[in-house]
Order: C-alpha cells, then sequence, then structure tokens
C-alpha cells in the first residue's frame, strides 16, 4: 500500500517538476554552471612549453594580474566605465523624461528612434563612426569646406573617441529603464508638490529624482557592466590607446595563447561584476528592473 | 478512385526515395572533397576555382587571421578537421616540434622546381620535409611624403619625437617589439631578461609616437591620412600607395621582420592524396599568378614572376627585393617565460 503512494507521489509531484523545471535546468547547467566552472578550473591552470593547457595548480596567473601594470589598465577601464555611465545619464535622463511625458502618437516614434539603431549590429554602427569622424570624413570635409577649421581635426583614436562610442553604443540601457521608472511616477505627486508652493526645481530634485533613482540605478549598472568588456569599441575608435578589461581578456585567448591567464583575467571581470551588483543591491535596487 | 490517388502518391514518393539514392551513392564513389584553412584575403578564390575545375575535387574553404588562431583551432577541433594549412614560418617550427604535420611526398610535388631556391630549406623546415613556401613579405614602413619631412630610413626613425601622434603600427606584440629590438642592433628573438629591461625602456619612449594599433587593414588608416606613418606588412604598403601616390615604402636599414607562409598538411587529415594535388597546383605558375594578382606578397615562385612581367617584378613594394629578405630575421617561437615578458611590456605600453 505505502508503495503504490509513493508512486503515486512520484507521478502527482516529482514528475510534472522534472518534466516543466527538469528542461531548463539541463540548459542552465550545461550553458552557464559548467563553463563558468571551467574558467574558473582553468584560471588557475599553468601551461607547458606549447602553450597547452596543465591541469597543474598554480596562483601564478593571478600574481601576474597583480602587477601595477594591470592595476593601471583596471583603473583606466573604470574611469571609462563611470565617465561613460555619467555622461549616458545626463543625455539619457532628459531624453527618458520627453518619452514618457509625451502622449500621443509622437510617444512611439520617439521610443522607436531609441529602438532601431538597436536592432542594427553595433560592429557596423562603430565602423560608422570611425569612416564620419575620420580626417578624410564626412564632419572633417564639411568643416574644413565651411571653413570652420583650416586642417581636418584629430577625432580619432582618443580616449574620448572610444567613451563617444560606449555611450553611444550603451545609451539605450539607460534610456529604457528610466523611461520605466518616469512612466510610473504619479502625476498628482507632481500637482501636490507646486500646490504646496515648490518651485519646479525643487520638484525636480525632491520629488521626481528621489521617486525614478531606482531607474538610475539599475541603468548605470546596465552601462558601467558591458563598458568594462565592449573591447571591440576601444579597439575600433580608440585606435588600441584606450583598452578595457574586456581588451586584456581578448589578447589573451587569442595573440598571448595563454589561456589560463584569460581565464583570470575573466574572473576578475566576473569579480567586479559581482560586487556591483551586491552594491546596487545594498542600496535597495530591484533585481526584477535589470532583466535578469 | 481515392485508393488509386493514395498507391500513385505511395509509388511517386517510392520513385523519388529510390532516385535520391542513385544520386548519394554514385556521388559517394566520386565526389572527392578537401577541406582547406588558410589566411584571411591571401589565397584567390580564381585559384582556388581553377583548382575545382581541374581536379573536380571540391574545395570547402575556412579562414583564420593569425596564427594562434590557427594553432588554437587545431588543439580543439577533432583531428583530420582540416586537410591543408598555412601556418607561418614560427608556427610551422611549432607544429613541427608538436609532431602535428604530416611529411609531404615530394614525388607529387612536381612544381617544386618552380620555387625560388633561397626561399627552401629554411631553419623552421630544413629539407622542406613538412611545408613548401607560399607567399610571405616584410614588416616594413611607409611614409607619406607629403607629410612629413623627416627623411625616415630605419626602425629607429620611427622614435624621432616629430612623429609624435602620426605612426600606426601592427597590433602584433611580436612584431612591435622585435622591430624595436632591431633598432637596437638586437635580435628580434632576445631572451635575457636584462637586455629585455633596455628593449622595454625603449619601447615605451614610443608610445606617444602612436595612433592606432590595427592588424587588419591598416591601409586605410595611411590611405585616408588619418596617420602619416605606418610600421605595416610590406602588400599593405603596396596597396596604399596605389591609392595614394604620396605614401613611399622604406625597406629599414637594421633589416626588417621577414615572414613566410607555408603549406602544410596536418596530421591526420582524412584527403591526403587530395591534399598533395592541391598543393602541387598551388605551386604551379598560373595558380601563384592568380594569387599574387590578387594579394601582391612577396612570391617565391619565379614561373609565376616570369608570367606577370616587368612592372610587377620592378615594384619594390611587391615584389620584395632579394637582399631586404636575406638581411631579415625570423620571428621564432620563445619560451613561456621570456613571452611572458614580452607580454608584460605590450601591456605596459598600451596602459
Amino acid at each position: 500500500m505505502a508503495r503504490k503512494r509513493s508512486k503515486h507521489e512520484l507521478r502527482a509531484n516529482t514528475l510534472p517538476a522534472l518534466l516543466t523545471v527538469g528542461p531548463v535546468t539541463v540548459v542552465m547547467v550545461l550553458l552557464i554552471a559548467v563553463p563558468l566552472i571551467y574558467v574558473a578550473v582553468m584560471s588557475f591552470c599553468s601551461i607547458d612549453e606549447f602553450y597547452n593547457v596543465k591541469f597543474d595548480f598554480t596562483l601564478d596567473n593571478y600574481i601576474r594580474l597583480a602587477n601595477v601594470n594591470y592595476l593601471k589598465i583596471y583603473v583606466q577601464s573604470l574611469v571609462i566605465a563611470l565617465v561613460t555611465t555619467i555622461l549616458c545619464i545626463l543625455i539619457g535622463y532628459p531624453f527618458a523624461y520627453i518619452i514618457a511625458r509625451t502622449k500621443s502618437r509622437k510617444k512611439r516614434i520617439l521610443y522607436m528612434l531609441v529602438i532601431i539603431p538597436f536592432w542594427t549590429n553595433s560592429l557596423i554602427r562603430i565602423y560608422g563612426w570611425r569612416s564620419f569622424l575620420g580626417s578624410s570624413g564626412w564632419l572633417n570635409t564639411m568643416l574644413v569646406k565651411i571653413g570652420i577649421v583650416a586642417e581636418p581635426i584629430d577625432l580619432l583614436y582618443r580616449q574620448g573617441t572610444t567613451i563617444l562610442g560606449m555611450v553611444y553604443c550603451l545609451i539605450p540601457f539607460m534610456i529604457l529603464p528610466l523611461y520605466t521608472a518616469i512612466e510610473k511616477l504619479d502625476g498628482s505627486l507632481l500637482e501636490a508638490s507646486a500646490d504646496l508652493g515648490a518651485r519646479p526645481a525643487a520638484t525636480f530634485f525632491e520629488v521626481i529624482l528621489p521617486l525614478t533613482s531606482g531607474g538610475i540605478f539599475s541603468g548605470s549598472l546596465m552601462v558601467f557592466i558591458p563598458c568594462l568588456g565592449y573591447f571591440f569599441v576601444s579597439d575600433i575608435l580608440g585606435g588600441g590607446n584606450s583598452d578595457v578589461i574586456g581588451n586584456l581578456i581578448e589578447r589573451q585567448f587569442q595573440s598571448g595563447n595563454n589561456w589560463p591567464l584569460g581565464a583570470a583575467l575573466s574572473i576578475i571581470l566576473i569579480a567586479v561584476t559581482l560586487v556591483l551588483v551586491k552594491i546596487y543591491q545594498k542600496l535597495g535596487g530591484d533585481m526584477d528592473s535589470l532583466g535578469v | 478512385m481515392k485508393k488509386r490517388m493514395r498507391w500513385l502518391t505511395m509509388a511517386a514518393a517510392l520513385a523519388c526515395f529510390l532516385l535520391m539514392g542513385c544520386g548519394s551513392s554514385s556521388d559517394a564513389g566520386e565526389k572527392r572533397e578537401l577541406n582547406v584553412f588558410v589566411w584571411t584575403e591571401y589565397v584567390s578564390d580564381s585559384a582556388i576555382e581553377a583548382f575545382e575545375k581541374e581536379s573536380g575535387i571540391q574545395v570547402n574553404v575556412s579562414t583564420y587571421s593569425s596564427n594562434e588562431d590557427l594553432l588554437a583551432k587545431l588543439k580543439s577541433e577533432s583531428e583530420g578537421a582540416y586537410d591543408v594549412i598555412l601556418p607561418s614560418d614560427y608556427a610551422v617550427e611549432y607544429l613541427i616540434a608538436q609532431g602535428n604535420l604530416e611529411a609531404l611526398d615530394k614525388e607529387k610535388l612536381t612544381n617544386l622546381s618552380n620555387i625560388d631556391e633561397t626561399f627552401l630549406n629554411e631553419d623552421y623546415d630544413p629539407g622542406n620535409v613538412y611545408t613548401v613556401p607560399y607567399e610571405g613579405g616584410v614588416a616594413c614602413i611607409a611614409v607619406n611624403t607629403a607629410k612629413v619631412d623627416l627623411n625616415i630610413t630605419s626602425y629607429a626613425d620611427l622614435f624621432d619625437s616629430s612623429l609624435k601622434g602620426q605612426i600606426v603600427v601592427l597590433d602584433d606584440y611580436r612584431a612591435v617589439i622585435g622591430m624595436t629590438e632591431r633598432s637596437m642592433g638586437l635580435s628580434m628573438n632576445e631572451t635575457d631578461p636584462d637586455t629585455l629591461a633596455q628593449v622595454e625602456e625603449k619601447l615605451l619612449s614610443l608610445k606617444d609616437n602612436i595612433k592606432l594599433y590595427d592588424s587588419d587593414s591598416p591601409k586605410s588608416a595611411l590611405i585616408s591620412g588619418d596617420c602619416s606613418v605606418g610600421m605595416v606588412w610590406s602588400a599593405e604598403v603596396a596597396l596604399s600607395m596605389e591609392e595614394n601616390p604620396d605614401i613611399q615604402i622604406v625597406y629599414p636599414t637594421e633589416g626588417a621582420y621577414v615572414f613566410l607562409d607555408n603549406w602544410a598538411i596536418p596530421k591526420g587529415a582524412k584527403h591526403y592524396d587530395e591534399a598533395m594535388e592541391f598543393i602541387n597546383f598551388m605551386l604551379s605558375a598560373e595558380a601563384a599568378q592568380m594569387n599574387i594578382s590578387d594579394f601582391p606578397y612577396l612570391c617565391p615562385n619565379k614561373a609565376a614572376l616570369e608570367l606577370m612581367g616587368e612592372e610587377y617584378v620592378e615594384n619594390e613594394a611587391k615584389n620584395v627585393p632579394a637582399d631586404v629578405i636575406a638581411g631579415g630575421e625570423f620571428v621564432s617561437y620563445l619560451d613561456t617565460e621570456t613571452l611572458a615578458i614580452y607580454d608584460d611590456m605590450w601591456t605596459k605600453l598600451k596602459e
């Protein structure tokens, strides 16, 4: 009798759970957990004389990364990401505010203006910037023709150009969460603020900004983190002069041919990301609004 | 009526199956295949088509953009994935040391006599047991004479402070560090840590002069005028000279970084005979002519040079002079500790 019941229970509870959650779990384990563990294990491996990965425990990879040269690139990378994030907030906030407050069909058009470039491969768009900004590019040719400058100005291959490219690529990640936050804002609160005699500036800083800070937080996280890894932007627009952590990783897996070192770099990038997400949670950020 | 329709459909389906079966079985007997893995922008499509037409072998081409890509792919794919590869000098040295190449059947290489003997019997493969040369080149200097007053003749001149923010260099640490070593009268394969500390100091003094690191298409920055000096592959200079007549080629007086790419068959290749046929075809004058017409690198095939005529032979950028090759140096595979020093130097340069 008891055996029969357990068989029944298996059919009633375990089987449906296995069938529904099972496949997702398998996919998650195979595509996320296994590669991550593989990278983590590899970061403690060494290499033989032919650069083959040897399963021979060592901390050398991490010791090499604690070097001042690497630290300087981490700092440079963090500075680029910070500046990019601040610029994205300054440009994205007014834009998101306008979309959220616009009524009628214009709203949809503005929204599409953010989304449509998003559908085009970012590599192609970044190459577009390169030919636009080059010394024989469209912008310089026009400036020289109008007579604003005598000689083409050097716009490419600077740190500023890398930041421009990063802002351009990542700004939708800032605008979309901001838009959602501002959209949710209760209009009657703004009326109340005005009724109580607050000037527009006071209303903005005392009411609107605190209520939309969740959007700013999640937008910042979604801009800051990819910015550390977007190596192709600094490659194409920065000309290799403003490397981010992503460039270091790419180099160790390609020309450096030192996979364990690249794996150690990846682990550091993952650690930085986790710390940032933890800070975000501590500040009261909502994990759902990150879309994860 | 309905029944008859069903019978007809079934018969038709059966006939289709039978026909399909016929098709594939007769193909299996005749269809010959070859999997070729080569550099991007390096082997002419017309040469490959000509080979397919002549031999009836279907060629599947895949490409890589660095020797490290090639080595990584050979490491990760199962044995026999590729039948023909095209590694450079130091990669050949590495592959031979690891026992990853099949010896070539010399009797089948009837066109080997087309190759200039100076390019045979190189140190990385004595007696050409495993490889035969395809094309090559040097890392030389391109100068836009309309923009640069300095008379550049050597790698050492690239360190001149008047070239601040004007140079495009290859995004390749062995090439740039090797160039620095040559400018100091050293070998590109130095291993002594104390010497390398001096090389590092010299290398870092180049930092302000470099505007762009680009290995994919450094000619673009030269043609557009974004950079007025380049340390790039010779064929890139040759092609940029055609677009912008102000650009000139300079072979450094210290002796240049030389590379030579070679046909080889990886261990366990599934189509060895077809691979030999392909390599022999690529050594023919006609195929080599098609290849250098599209990609004007240094051509060790003297029969092809005859076909190309005087204009090509006298173009210094395309047909790299023999004394430049003789005075140059190959990069070789270094031990991991030394390479770690090279890598750290490069990281410092780029921070």
